[in-house]
């Protein structure tokens, strides 16, 4: 008689096959959709960055091997991108991370209409890209928009700031807007990490006379840190790749005030039509994010444990 | 799973079948701003006139137009007709993209009723017709009649008298200190190079070697920068606007000149009533330039049923049916018989565009025209007008471009 723990290689022939093959089938389906439509145009677009492809020049496609990185290590405007880049990254993470601890500390403590206000903190990040950088571009505009009327009756400035059109304001510009918009993720993430630490921890610290302070540092913290090196790590990732915003915004300009490399890569690919380096600035940007993801994995993953 | 294939199969089978008998269908690609869909009363009556031709009509939006046709003829999924500039012709014509329909408009009986030199101005590099006109546009002045009446101004001919006259109409009206009016709406983003073109090519400049670079080319951009940077003409958002930014400001009052075309006159009349009027764009450096703003249809090489697409094509440059087309855009008819008889702008729009004919050009018909218009105009303007580049290094930028 068969039982459940009998190893399969005594089973009759066809059931222990079958045995074999169920977990594989059971996988392919979700594994071939991933190599159809995220493995394989990876491969096309390194393959491509290795070629001359324009794509008014169908038939010229010339493989030119490293040339394309090349030229991009000696292009003003990769620089420029990657210095964008890494302001981008650098200043929208914290900035989100800070202002969504605090929100979820808030969300966290008791007060009326509580579920109300954790409902309305998610609207940002629940309304589409496209609605936001519009929405944000009318805050900013030069002539009508809210912010500069509100500057001048503060008297906190003496006249309208083109925020989205001049070169040293338009990155900033663009990224307040994706702080508001991303910050409810990592409140909802950190509210959530929050409600996991036992009430008991506080409880037996406040009786050995610890501080509200030191309770943040020695029970909160540690109790959400899972949490946030995950946040931080998904975070880091769209906001890195995230070009939506910008896009509508500014579209780079002006001039390459607000281009990012991914911003860059598509604008070369997709207006200029030129696949070829467009493709080599998504495979350099990829290896330089996959390099970031790395180390910071290994330096939080250790801190963690 | 089987299941779901042999489904999918099946209906594979029958989309291919329903199409082997409705084979005389068009797939037409087109751009209004309009959004209500003016395009289906035309498809209506085409059908009714052509039994056994069906039109799919596609609205696709204006910002991706071209991205999206370039991107459809390489995945082979071209439509079989579609609008079209003469900036994308000579990147269409290189792909293989377009059909020769140089033969198939000699035979065509609206030839003759068409607006003389329309087809010379669209013939390609190669000497061959691919585009039928459809429709066209001249960028003039518009600019705000009741200002320049109330500070005794005259409308400027010349880009000295501009440069006054803008300087003029920059004013704080409500003695807050900050300028309410701005003397010229310039448009710093995609598509501003017509502005910057009536200030810049009018000098007997052109894109070849070296002459943008000459002494006339550089000053020409110099002085559009000083425009913005010295005598503060231009709104401060001047950079990052686009089309609808410029009109916006306008019609809100915010500045009392711009450069459009007729496209955009009904709007301007009714939010200003007679105070907006239009002149031809200023002369400037002894030259007059202006842009021609140029619309053609084109059937597409891979479309399977050829004769059905320039059927449909042609219907729309006809007489008649070409007077609908533009009363959609805005825009102003190619054929002699509707132009005659137009009366959907008011007549001085219609004269400064008459005016500024002589004097229109279009940008050289080669691949790098599209670079210039999507990125390479636009960035450098922007970094010239943000005090990044140099106006000299603005002007080698776009040199670069042309003569590699």
């Amino acid at each position: 008689m068969l039982t459940m723990n009998e190893p399969a290689d005594r089973l009759p022939g066809r059931a222990a096959l079958a045995r074999k093959v169920l977990p594989y089938a059971l996988l392919s389906p979700a594994v071939l959709v991933t190599l159809a439509i995220v493995f394989f145009p990876m491969i096309q677009a390194a393959w491509m960055s290795l070629h001359d492809y324009i794509l008014w020049k169908p038939k010229d496609f010339t493989f030119v091997g490293l040339k394309n990185f090349t030229a991009a290590l000696q292009d003003e405007v990769f620089w420029i991108s990657l210095r964008h880049t890494i302001i981008w990254i650098a200043v929208t993470i914290p900035a989100q991370l800070l202002l969504g601890l605090a929100t979820a500390l808030l969300l966290n403590q008791q007060f009326p209409w509580r579920p109300l206000a954790r409902a309305l903190i998610i609207i940002p990040w629940a309304l589409p890209s496209v609605v936001i950088a519009l929405m944000w571009v009318w805050i900013y505009d030069a002539n009508y928009g809210i912010l500069n009327e509100f500057m001048l009756r503060l008297g906190l400035i003496k006249a309208s700031v083109p925020w989205l059109a001049d070169p040293d304001t338009a990155l900033y510009a663009i990224i307040l807007t994706l702080t508001w918009q991303g910050f409810p993720f990592f409140a909802v993430m950190i509210l959530a990490g929050l409600q996991s630490i036992p009430k008991s921890y506080y409880e037996a610290a406040s009786l050995d006379g610890a501080g509200a302070l030191r309770q943040f540092w020695h029970i909160t913290l540690p109790g959400i840190s899972g949490v946030l090196v995950t946040a931080v790590l998904l975070r880091t990732i769209w906001v890195a790749n995230s070009i939506d915003v910008i896009y509508v915004m500014t579209g780079g300009g002006p001039g390459y005030a607000t281009y990012t490399l991914p911003l860059y890569a598509f604008i070369k690919a997709r207006t200029n039509l030129d696949f070829g380096y467009g493709s080599s600035l998504a495979v350099l940007f990829t290896l330089m994010l996959l390099g970031l993801v790395i180390v910071y994995l290994r330096r939080a993953g250790r801190s963690v444990n | 799973m089987s299941k779901l294939i042999s489904a999918a199969l099946a209906v594979g089978l029958l989309a291919g079948t329903a199409t082997a008998y409705a084979d005389e269908t068009v797939r037409f690609w087109y751009h209004f701003d309009n959004a209500d869909n003016p395009m289906s009363e035309l498809v209506a009556k085409f059908e009714k006139e052509n039994p056994g031709i069906k039109i799919e009509a596609e609205n696709i939006p204006w910002n991706s137009y071209y991205d999206n046709l370039y991107t459809s003829i390489v995945a082979g999924n071209a439509p079989d007709a579609a609008m079209v500039k003469m900036f994308a012709q000579p990147r269409l014509v290189e792909m293989g993209a377009l059909e020769p329909i140089g033969d198939r408009i000699d035979a065509w009986d609206g030839k003759a009723d068409l607006q003389d030199n329309l087809l010379n101005l669209t013939k390609a590099s190669d000497g061959k017709s691919y585009y039928l006109p459809i429709q066209y546009v001249v960028l003039y002045l518009y600019y705000r009649q009741d200002m320049i009446e109330e500070l005794g101004l005259e409308v400027p001919k010349t880009c000295d008298e501009f440069r006054d006259v803008a300087m003029k109409l920059t004013r704080d009206t409500d003695g807050d200190g900050q300028p309410d009016v701005y003397g010229f709406g310039f448009r710093g983003g995609k598509g501003g190079h017509d502005h910057w073109g009536s200030f810049v090519l009018s000098r007997n400049v052109d894109f070849s070697a070296g002459s943008l670079t000459s002494d006339a080319g550089v000053a020409g951009t110099q002085w559009v920068v000083d425009l913005f940077e010295k005598d503060k003409v231009f709104p401060p958002s001047a950079p990052n606007d686009g089309f609808k930014e410029v009109t916006g400001a306008f019609k809100a009052g915010k500045t009392a000149m711009t450069i459009h075309h007729i496209g955009s006159s009904n709007g301007m009349v009714e939010a200003l009533g007679d105070a907006v009027s239009a002149t031809p764009v200023p002369e400037c450096g002894g030259g007059h330039w202006t842009s021609f703003g140029d619309e053609s249809t084109a059937v597409f090489s891979t479309a399977e049923n050829k004769d059905a697409a320039w059927k449909w094509i042609s219907f729309l440059s006809t007489a008649g049916n070409n007077t609908e087309f533009n009363k959609a855009t805005g825009q102003l008819p190619v054929t002699k018989t509707d132009s005659e008889g137009w009366t959907l702008h008011e007549k001085r729009f219609v004269d400064a565009t008459v005016q500024s004919l002589p004097f229109a050009n279009l940008l050289p018909n080669v691949p790098e025209t599209s670079d210039f218009v999507n990125t390479v105009w636009p960035v450098n303007m922007q970094r010239a007008l943000t005090g990044e580049i140099t106006a000299e290094q603005m002007n080698a930028e776009i040199d670069k471009l042309y003569n590699p």
